[in-house]
């Protein structure tokens, strides 16, 4: 019994032991398969999450391999296969994620994993487990709806890469858009087709539809929200004003929010590293940290950003003094200010101990920094300016940093200063202009105002003294108040000294001195030209005197105004030129410039006058011409009244241009084409002191114009208007001096003939008396007919003639003075005769009459007398006349005896009517006494006859006879 | 009817007069034999005000529904019969035929559905949508005129015809729906709304 008790315990332990050692050896073997395989899906992120153990691990931790294959749709179909390492601890859940670029609700994924121990420690242990099984899973789709495209509502970055899946049927026409742009896409599986996105861009923050059609019937649709990449945040940097807070700022980047829960915008969290604490910040630029009381030295800050699809982060370590920022000072202030100091104070908040400020202090005036200064202090500051100016505004700008670490300036605080008045710095330089007028001289002072470095303030007033030198005379002053820069001074004819001084609130300048001499005003000095130029005008001088302190050049920079705008320049004694240039200078103005010598009296002497321009200019107009002289061949042109002083340059001379019909020009002139097109003949006037000119050489009878115009040297005034001329016909003076010379004349006799008209009608054509009204009438009608018109020859009564001696005394008068007989001192008529006509044609008797006013002439001559004439005689004695041969010697026979063959005066012949009353003399008493009754009365015609051949003819046998021409046949009734 | 998307119910028509956006919870459910007030007599005109108000979500209805669709960008404007047809299965039911009190039960029934889902809409579309500020005036205006049309059809049923309790269904919820989804439903209910309103008019 004890045998096999005992041999049955060695049995156990036989067996015990091969237990033992055949355990060891399988635990040696295990194939550490994974076990417990869990997959999830997380279908926003379109993640499969694995999660596995590995039972039995022979160890507390072995370094394993696990390889893991994804199949989609079937198990056959491995889309992925991959490893993943790890250490694996006993009793670890592991996990493992895979991103799917396919929805997943797409499709049914298939996961299987096994193991291989990979571990240097074990080497024994490497071997690879078998794999688990499939694990099969599917995405679930909430809601009721049919959901036929995926991922729902994807949010993706701006140019990442989305894939669209749409579940449809077989054989279907699908066609699927992002906001009604078409994708492509392709079956993946039976029913399955993707569409693929990629690098999609931004569209707009309310996300993109998304929609797919199977023959082109909507079915389905979804959003696909695009967000900007969320950038790292720049510039982030920490710092303190008070050692109390840490301010840590930074720029964001773009804002990768998107509307509804497409997602919102990235936030902002601050981790510090040393102490552990992290913050949510409120802002997306800031975050405030409060610095504990310890005062931690230094800080190690990670700023990190984060959205539904990442994370950025940056961070900063920096050391707490190091990152100062003093707020700026206050309670900024000015004491003590005077003309040329000040003292500024200031104060920083309070930093407590910790650290000592360095301030920066800035001293500016309008546009420069003047003085920089650094001031170092705990919490008051106090600095004194100095070398300031007075009567100057600066601005006083002050800023601190932590003197140990600047990290960052405060802002600047600036303060406006202002410091106080001084004495005026120096004197003002004074000018003069004297006009010497009635014996009194006009004195203009004119002064340059103080600059505002040397005004020191505010110049007030400028005082005037005013001295004369010849005599001993009470000092003048005058205040003139500021801002005025000259006055005028009237003043006896003399030597004066005049002061200037300008004054401001705290005191007077050095007094400025010139002296006017007795014959300031009365300078000739001869003008000169000069030319300028582009740096103005360069003039020189000899010097006329050694006691001399300086010259001044002046001028008016307004030359044509009223008011000139003097300008002067001081120069030194020893300068004999300088250039004169002055902005105010203009093109086309004439200038002049005084150049006076100072003498050491500091009296002015006028040495030259200078004019010219800086630029000349081409005149801008014309000389009136007026054209004089005009001749048949030439005319005269003047220009008297040509203003050449107000011209734009100087002028050089005149162009006289002639237009006429003739082609050529003369030898002279010179052929010129108008802007017209038209030519004339310019003739160049080289002297411009020459005004006139004489266009010789013309046509008579022909139209000229003429146009003159100036030059400088910069041009020629423009063309005006042609003025016309004609020239005067060739032979109208001749005329003009034969006719007017007869008009004159004609003129002469015609106011003469007015003035002796009376005179040569009685001598001419005295009137002719009418034989009807003859007063013989009176006395036959009045005694025998009162009926009677006509006397008949029978009626008459021959007259006798009787021959008188005479004295010659009683002649004259008759002749020279016209008067009628009766009036003469001859007592009775003695002119009338009678003759008894006897002709064939005319029966009887008549009587004839012959007006003696028609032998005046010949009674006038000395050879009229009446000599009776008998009835028979008279016929043959016409006869006789009317034979021209006759009559051509009666007339010589007449002249003859004229010319003093019968003297006058010795014998003379008077008619008596026998009519006539022997006792009348008279005109009246003739008429009353003639009572004789007449049968016939004939009237023979007058005629004039030169020579008194009509009234008197001297007979062959030298008789006188009376002769009366009558026309045969002619009767005056 | 899906019974997700309806939650009968009976609900006092004083608080349905405080009704609000976005209410889509039902409201408790009070006794049945609850009595009948109003804190002011209707006045005369109730129902001459009840069709003015009709009339003019009538007049505005066409245009707030292509305000929406016009917002909610492709595909919605060119696939109105696809996107926005106004089949709306659980929506309440209204015979024009019927007696006034009927009719305007049904009504009462039919506005508290569109004020809550209007509600809805509106909080969508100013997350949506923020930009489209005419579409959000609008729906502001048509939910004003709803709950002045809802306050006069309660104050009618409840002075003449004496009823103190309606069952009213809501809208269905959107909370839980993609955004495609929600922009499909309210263009749908926006559909039936232009079409049901004109019915209503047309009834009163």
């Amino acid at each position: 019994m004890a045998f096999f008790a005992v041999s049955q315990t060695a049995f156990l332990l036989a067996v015990l032991s091969w237990r033992i050692s055949q355990s060891e050896v399988l635990v040696e073997h295990l194939p550490l398969t994974p076990e417990s395989l869990t997959v999830s899906i997380n279908s926003t992120l379109q993640h499969l999450h694995l999660q596995w153990t590995v039972h039995e691990l022979p160890y507390q931790e072995l370094q394993m391999v696990f390889q893991i294959e994804i199949s989609r749709f079937e198990t056959s179909k491995v889309i992925w296969m991959g490893n993943y390492s790890t250490t694996v601890k006993r009793n670890q859940v592991l996990h493992w994620s895979w991103k799917s670029e396919l929805p997943l609700e797409c499709a049914t994924h298939f996961v299987r994993i096994k193991s291989t121990v990979e571990d240097a420690r074990f080497p024994e242990l490497r071997f690879s487990s078998n794999w688990s099984s499939w694990e099969e899973v599917h995405a679930h789709t909430p809601g009721h709806d049919i959901k036929l495209i995926f991922p729902r509502d994807k949010l993706v970055e701006e140019g990442s890469n989305v894939t669209f899946c749409y579940n449809a049927g077989i054989n279907q026409n699908l066609s699927c858009y992002l906001d009604s742009e078409l994708i492509h896409g392709e079956q993946l599986y039976s029913n399955i087709f993707t569409f693929k996105l990629n690098n999609v861009p931004f569209i707009r923050e309310a996300g993109t539809n998304v929609y797919c059609a199977v023959n082109y019937a909507l079915k389905d649709g979804t959003v696909l929200f695009v967000s900007k990449v969320l950038e790292e945040p720049k510039d982030f940097s920490c710092e303190t004003q008070d050692f109390k807070t840490l301010n840590c700022t930074w720029d964001p980047g773009v804002d990768t929010g998107l509307v509804f829960d497409g997602q919102p915008p990235q936030h902002y969290t601050l981790f510090e590293s040393f102490s552990g604490e992290k913050k949510f910040c409120e802002h997306n630029n800031q975050c405030s940290w409060e610095i504990s009381p310890d005062l931690q030295e230094t800080y190690n800050f990670t700023l990190t950003a984060e959205n539904y699809l990442r994370k950025r982060s940056v961070s900063t370590i920096f050391n707490l003094t190091h990152r100062v920022h003093p707020k700026a000072p206050s309670s900024v202030h000015f004491k003590n200010i005077g003309a040329t100091n000040a003292t500024m104070t200031w104060k920083i908040p309070a930093l407590g101990n910790y650290s000592t400020l360095l301030c920066q202090i800035e001293l500016r005036d309008k546009e420069n920094a003047l003085q920089e200064h650094n001031v170092s202090i705990k919490v008051n500051g106090e600095f004194l300016f100095s070398e300031l100016r007075p009567d100057t505004q600066y601005v006083v700008r002050i800023r601190c940093a932590n003197a140990k670490h600047v990290w960052k300036w405060s802002q600047w605080v600036t303060q406006p200063l202002v410091t106080a008045e001084a004495v005026p710095s120096k004197a003002l330089d004074v000018w003069r202009r004297v006009k010497s007028e009635k014996g009194l001289l006009h004195v203009t002072i004119f002064w340059k105002p103080l600059s505002k470095f040397h005004a020191n303030g505010k110049i007030l007033f400028y005082n005037i003294v005013t001295k004369q030198l010849d005599k001993k005379s009470e000092l003048k002053f005058q205040s003139i108040p500021a801002p005025a820069n000259g006055t005028e001074l009237t003043l006896n004819q003399g030597s004066y000294q005049i002061q200037v001084t300008a004054n401001n609130s705290v005191g007077t300048s050095l007094a400025s001195e010139i002296v006017i001499s007795r014959d300031s005003g009365n300078e000739e000095v001869e003008e000169e030209k000069i030319n300028g130029t582009k740096d103005g005008f360069h003039m020189s001088w000899k010097p006329q005197s050694r006691g001399r302190t300086g010259y001044v050049v002046d001028w008016c920079e307004h030359q044509r105004n009223l008011h000139c705008d003097l300008q002067w320049k001081n120069l030194g004694p020893n300068n004999t030129s300088t250039v004169i240039s002055s902005d105010a200078f203009k093109p086309g103005i004439r200038y002049n410039f005084r150049i006076y010598e100072l003498s050491t009296e500091k009296i002015a002497y006028l040495i030259e006058n200078r004019t010219g321009y800086i630029q000349e200019l081409a005149p801008l107009d014309s000389p009136e011409v007026k054209a004089l002289n005009l001749t048949s061949h030439s005319f005269t042109l003047s220009w008297k009244d040509y203003d050449t002083e107000a011209q734009r340059g100087f002028i050089q001379g005149y162009r006289v241009c002639l237009k006429s019909k003739a082609t050529q020009c003369h030898l002279d002139a010179v052929e010129e084409l108008l802007p017209d097109n038209s030519t004339c003949c310019k003739h160049d006037i080289s002297n411009p002191k020459q005004k006139t000119f004489l266009v010789e050489n013309l046509q008579p009878e022909s139209f000229y114009e003429f146009f003159v115009s100036s030059y400088t040297s910069a041009g020629e005034s423009p063309v005006g208007t042609f003025t016309k001329v004609m020239t005067q016909d060739e032979h109208s003076h001749m005329l003009m001096r034969i006719i007017l010379p007869m008009v004159l004349c004609v003129l002469l006799i015609a106011v003469m003939c007015y003035w002796k008209s009376q005179w040569v009608k009685e001598k001419c054509y005295p009137d002719i008396p009418d034989p009807y009204k003859s007063s013989i009438f009176s006395l036959i009608k009045s005694k025998e007919n009162p009926h009677l018109t006509i006397m008949n020859v029978k009626d008459c009564t021959p007259d006798a003639i009787e021959v008188v001696n005479k004295s010659e005394g009683t002649k004259t008068p008759f002749i020279g003075t016209g008067k009628t007989l009766t009036e003469s001192e001859f007592p009775k008529p003695a002119n009338f005769y009678l003759l008894p006509a006897q002709d064939s044609s005319v029966p009887g008797p008549c009587i004839s009459f012959v007006n003696h006013t028609y032998r005046e002439t010949a009674c006038d001559s000395s050879s009229c007398a009446h000599t009776p004439v008998t009835d028979t005689a008279l016929p043959c004695q016409l006869r006789l006349l009317a034979s021209p041969d006759n009559l051509q010697k009666t007339l010589e026979k007449t002249h003859r005896d004229s010319q003093g063959e019968i003297p006058a005066g010795e014998i003379s012949l008077n008619y008596v009517s026998q009519l006539a009353s022997p006792v009348s003399g008279d005109k009246d008493s003739l008429l009353i006494s003639s009572p004789v009754p007449v049968l016939c009365s004939e009237y023979k015609m007058q005629t004039v006859v030169p020579s008194c051949l009509d009234s008197t003819v001297l007979s062959d046998n030298g008789s006188l006879s009376s002769v009366t021409l009558l026309g045969q046949g002619k009767h005056y009734n | 009817m899906a019974p997700s998307c309806l939650f009968p119910g009976v609900m006092p028509l004083l608080l349905v007069l405080h009704w609000k956006h976005g209410a889509v919870s039902p409201l408790p459910v009070t006794s049945v034999n609850a009595t009948c007030a109003t804190r002011h007599p209707c006045h005369s005109t109730v129902m001459s005000q009840i069709r003015s108000q009709l009339a003019q979500l009538n007049g505005s209805a066409n245009a707030l529904f292509i305000l929406y669709y016009t917002a909610q960008g492709e595909p919605f404007p060119n696939n109105l019969d696809k996107l926005c047809a106004p089949n709306v299965t659980d929506f309440p039911p209204f015979h024009a035929n019927g007696t006034e009190k009927t009719k305007l039960v049904e009504m009462y029934r039919i506005i508290a559905y569109l004020g809550a889902f209007l509600g809805n809409i509106t909080q969508d579309q100013k997350l949506l949508n923020p930009s489209a500020l005419s579409l959000h005036s609008k729906l502001g205006t048509t939910a004003d005129i709803m709950r002045g049309l809802l306050s006069n059809v309660h104050c009618r049923l409840c002075n003449k015809y004496h009823v103190a309790h309606v069952d009213v269904a809501y809208g269905p919820d959107t909370s839980g729906k993609d955004v495609f989804q929600k922009k499909k439903l309210g263009c749908q209910l926006l559909g039936k709304y232009k079409q049901v309103i004109g019915v209503l008019t047309q009834a009163f």
